[in-house]
């Protein structure tokens, strides 16, 4: 076999083992939402449909195929199809350079995968406005705007945080950064804890989860950008959404919980255990908190998270590298 | 103005027929383009919409976000009820009565039964007496609970709503052993009670109370109310200054938020609580958070009541002697109480019949209403929510 | 330092409202499996007004005498007497109709029939396809009685 053809085959069973897993994980994710929150508030949660509810979603599944498809009169038909898809695809792009292993990466291993990690993250912004500006309604503009303003906002004590642990490692690479926590025998969450916080909370506010959830709030006048998009449409939103949580929990699980570090079990089999831990946090955090004000959202960002992000910064600069 | 709220966009949106193109058709007609300045839109909030506040509509004057104007819009749950009691009984009147303010059904009976009362001079046994303050004060704990919980879940935390709901249905239980309902009594009667509670009740009461006050209040404290994000989103929001709250003729816990140390348990005690030892917490400046504090020890309060009342609990009939149709002499009378939502008053005119000649319904909600305009100008549209949640309303006894 | 001084105590709320949903996911949940699981209803709970057959005779105690569709509120009730050939009163129901889509369940026709004729089930499952099945005959509410244990509390007793 010639070898651009293996090259050529392995990348089809690359892409075909993640999607099915983000098929998976969006699957056991929504399940475990609905049941740690039932949980948290004395209820049951799904408990009809499959043993502990675990085939709610494929019921739900087929009702939002069921679905009647509405296209908004006054949309532009081309961006307000393709906002989904562009909603979409940063998730999957993400998975290109995680390493599962200490040597394998699902893709290659840039030398510059923060950067990478960065760029295609804010691209789900790109795909936001699409959809409140194709829907063409004034309610989707308005939740597509503030969506907008506070994911902007959010960006830079973001890469702040994941920047002071470049520092620390030394490298750009997140396959070097998950090596040098395990030669170094400790994981970076314990010198850079701040940085920790803040890009948790920073997360938070990206996903539109949590106290941060003022873009798609049901008490506000509707649904924001999403209130145009119905069915199976709505169904790539959902699906994006949730699997940017595991995304972004894998990220902090790569740079500051170790990654695939750990005993007995296989690299990937810790990867997703540290990452579900963070995104039962996540789940925990959002139905607990209320909600913040767009205003208040912001004051958080730029007045607050900002210096402290900086300072953090500059202390880990001074003191640790 | 008429064709202005009728083109209004919003939950329920209008086709406007003499448009000339689909874009016209969609374009609001109101938005005025003023030189110079923002534009300003008329937007609809309700009567349908996730705010569990029931059917309110409010037409919002906005300046990008910024509201300008709400005007509350009433009516959707009107039942004509003054109307109807008129062909009826008194003890007619009462289970309707309950149907006003649907959550704190017995305040509404006792306005009903005290008018009567004291139209025809009855005396109600002591045993009586204090189990009507016993189940008044149950009442408006499991009333504050209700307004924690949606105020809550207002704001974001719906887990504090399924909490407050837990303790809630325990009181459903305690109601439905004494009375047979869960919700809506008809457990006053003119004269006293329908039925005494067995001392197992008592005990079962006492428990709930145990229960409630050693997990379920500390943990509504730590979940929403001293929460960061909440003092954030309550303080300083829709304010209302004694002045204003005087002048509107607010009541209850929105007068006492804004600092104004009036309660009618104190000022014209309706029942014997007079020979009760409790607060009357107050606050200070009149805004959101204010009024959730007041709410929030009032609820302590009660509980503290309700003690004292199985305390000292008499033994004895809880029904006086009555004849068998009630027909109160010739007179007026306005009866008062002090309901979880403010005063609630009953304006009865006897002709001598066995029923009421006219009624009027004093409902403290619609008087709170009018406050909304006041409070919400220049706040954002996430804050007409915290708004409308703070005073406490209840469109059936806004409507009636 | 008042900055950190409120920065500390925001964190310290928000990490209590955690622990009390983190408690909460270790008790058990209030909810009742309904329809496998029934909820409890104690006795006298309110569901619908039935008629009492005598245990003696099998026949209804109502002789038709309109109490308690006078007392009705949203006049639920129809009463008919049974008259025989002559026109002389039974002081029996030919037709005794409850509305259980007008009624309120306020116990009222209950307090009111001096015949001890009405009790008060706990029956709450009265759901129907047909809105004029909500009406219900003598018969369906002997059989009701029957079935389910109905309690007359008219007023005064101590339970």
């Amino acid at each position: 076999m010639p070898g651009w053809l293996i090259d050529f085959l392995w990348v089809v069973v690359k892409v075909t083992l993640v999607i099915a897993f983000v098929g998976v994980n969006f699957i056991f994710m929504v399940w475990l939402e609905r049941k740690l929150s039932a949980k948290m508030q004395a209820r049951i949660g799904p408990n009809r449909v499959g043993p502990h509810g675990s085939l709610q979603l494929i019921a739900d599944a087929l009702k939002l195929f069921s679905k009647e498809d509405i296209k908004p009169a006054m949309a532009d038909p081309k961006v307000w199809a393709l906002a989904p898809v562009v909603m979409f695809a940063p998730a999957l792009l993400v998975f290109y350079v995680l390493p599962v292993g200490p040597n394998a990466v699902i893709g290659t291993d840039l030398n510059v995968g923060l950067l990478y990690l960065a760029a295609v993250s804010s691209f789900t912004l790109v795909g936001i406005f699409m959809a409140g500006w194709g829907s063409n309604s004034k309610y989707s503009l308005l939740g597509a705007m503030r969506a907008g303003a506070a994911l902007m906002a959010y960006e830079i004590p973001l890469v702040l945080s994941i920047l002071t642990v470049a520092m620390l490692a030394g490298t750009l690479s997140v396959q070097g950064i998950v090596q040098a926590q395990v030669d170094r025998g400790y994981y970076f969450v314990f010198p850079g804890i701040v940085a920790f916080i803040i890009y948790f909370i920073c997360v938070m506010a990206e996903l539109g989860r949590g106290p941060f959830d003022l873009v798609e709030a049901e008490h506000e006048l509707v649904m924001g950008y999403q209130t145009e998009y119905s069915g199976m449409r709505w169904g790539i939103m959902l699906m994006a959404e949730y699997t940017n949580q595991f995304t972004a929990a894998a990220i902090a699980a790569m740079l500051f919980l170790g990654g695939w570090d750990g005993p007995f079990l296989p690299g990937w089999l810790w990867l997703v255990i540290k990452a579900y831990a963070l995104v039962m946090v996540m789940m925990w955090v959002r139905w607990t908190l209320p909600r913040v004000r767009i205003d208040q959202l912001l004051d958080l960002s730029w007045k607050f998270l900002l210096p402290v992000s900086l300072l953090n910064l500059v202390v880990v600069a001074i003191f640790l590298v | 103005m008429a064709d202005q709220i009728e083109r209004s966009i919003g939950a329920g949106v209008q086709v406007i027929e003499d448009a000339e193109t689909m874009e016209e058709a969609l374009r609001p007609a109101h938005l005025e383009e003023q030189a110079g300045e923002r534009r300003r839109m008329l937007v609809n909030f309700g009567p349908q919409h996730p705010s569990t506040h029931g059917v309110l509509r409010v037409l919002l004057t906005l300046e990008g976000e910024t509201v300008i104007d709400a005007q509350p819009d009433i009516g959707y749950l009107h039942r004509n009820w003054e109307k109807i009691v008129e062909g009826w009984t008194y003890a007619m009147v009462v289970p309707f009565s309950d149907r006003n303010d649907y959550l704190a059904a017995i305040c509404n009976e006792q306005a009903v039964v005290g008018a009567v009362e004291r139209l025809m001079g009855i005396e109600v046994p002591e045993r009586g007496q204090f189990l009507r303050v016993l189940v008044f004060e149950l009442q408006r704990l499991t009333s504050h609970l209700i307004w924690f919980g949606t105020f809550a879940m207002d704001m974001g935390a719906t887990t504090a709503f399924l909490h407050a709901f837990r303790e809630r249905e325990r009181c459903y239980s305690l109601f439905e052993e004494i009375t047979g309902a869960r919700l809506l009594y008809n457990y006053l009667r003119i004269g006293g009670l329908r039925n005494d509670v067995p001392d197992s009740w008592l005990k079962k009461l006492e428990q709930f109370l145990d229960d409630f006050e050693k997990e379920a209040y500390p943990s509504y404290w730590d979940l929403v109310i001293n929460n960061e994000i909440f003092r954030v989103r309550t303080k300083g929001i829709g304010v209302i200054t004694p002045e204003q709250a005087i002048a509107y003729g607010a009541s209850g816990p929105v007068l006492r938020g804004s600092g104004i140390r009036w309660d009618l348990r104190k000022v014209d005690p309706f029942l014997p609580y007079d020979q009760f030892e409790f607060d009357i917490p107050v606050g200070t400046n009149g805004d959101a958070y204010d009024r959730a504090i007041v709410r929030m020890k009032e609820m302590m309060e009660s509980v503290k009541i309700i003690r004292q009342v199985m305390k000292r609990l008499p033994d004895g009939p809880v029904m006086a002697k009555l004849p068998r149709a009630l027909r109160p002499p010739k007179g007026q009378v306005y009866n008062r109480v002090e309901s979880p939502r403010g005063e609630v008053g009953v304006y009865l005119i006897s002709d001598g019949g066995t029923g009421p000649y006219r009624i009027k319904w004093r409902s403290p909600c619609f008087t709170h209403l009018m406050l909304l305009p006041v409070m919400a100008r220049g706040h954002l549209v996430a804050d007409l929510v915290t708004c409308i949640g703070s005073i406490d309303i209840v469109l059936g006894e806004v409507d009636r | 330092m008042g900055v950190l001084n409120d920065v500390a105590r925001a964190a310290k709320s928000i990490v209590k409202g955690h622990m009390v949903t983190l408690r909460e996911i270790f008790k058990p949940p209030m909810t009742i499996r309904y329809p496998d699981e029934k909820p409890e209803q104690p006795k006298g709970s309110r569901g619908m007004p039935v008629l009492k057959v005598n245990a003696e005779t099998g026949e209804l105690n109502c002789t038709a005498c309109g109490l308690c569709a006078r007392s009705c509120p949203p006049g639920c009730i129809e009463v008919i007497e049974e008259t025989d050939a002559n026109g002389k009163r039974m002081r029996r129901p030919l037709a005794y109709n409850l509305d259980m889509g007008k009624c309120m369940v306020c116990n009222l026709c209950i307090e009111a029939c001096p015949f001890d004729a009405l009790e008060m089930a706990a029956n709450f499952e009265i759901s129907v396809y047909d809105p004029d099945n909500l009406v219900f005959n003598k018969d369906q509410l002997a059989t009701i009685w029957k079935n389910y244990d109905a309690v007359r509390i008219a007023g005064g007793e101590k339970l």
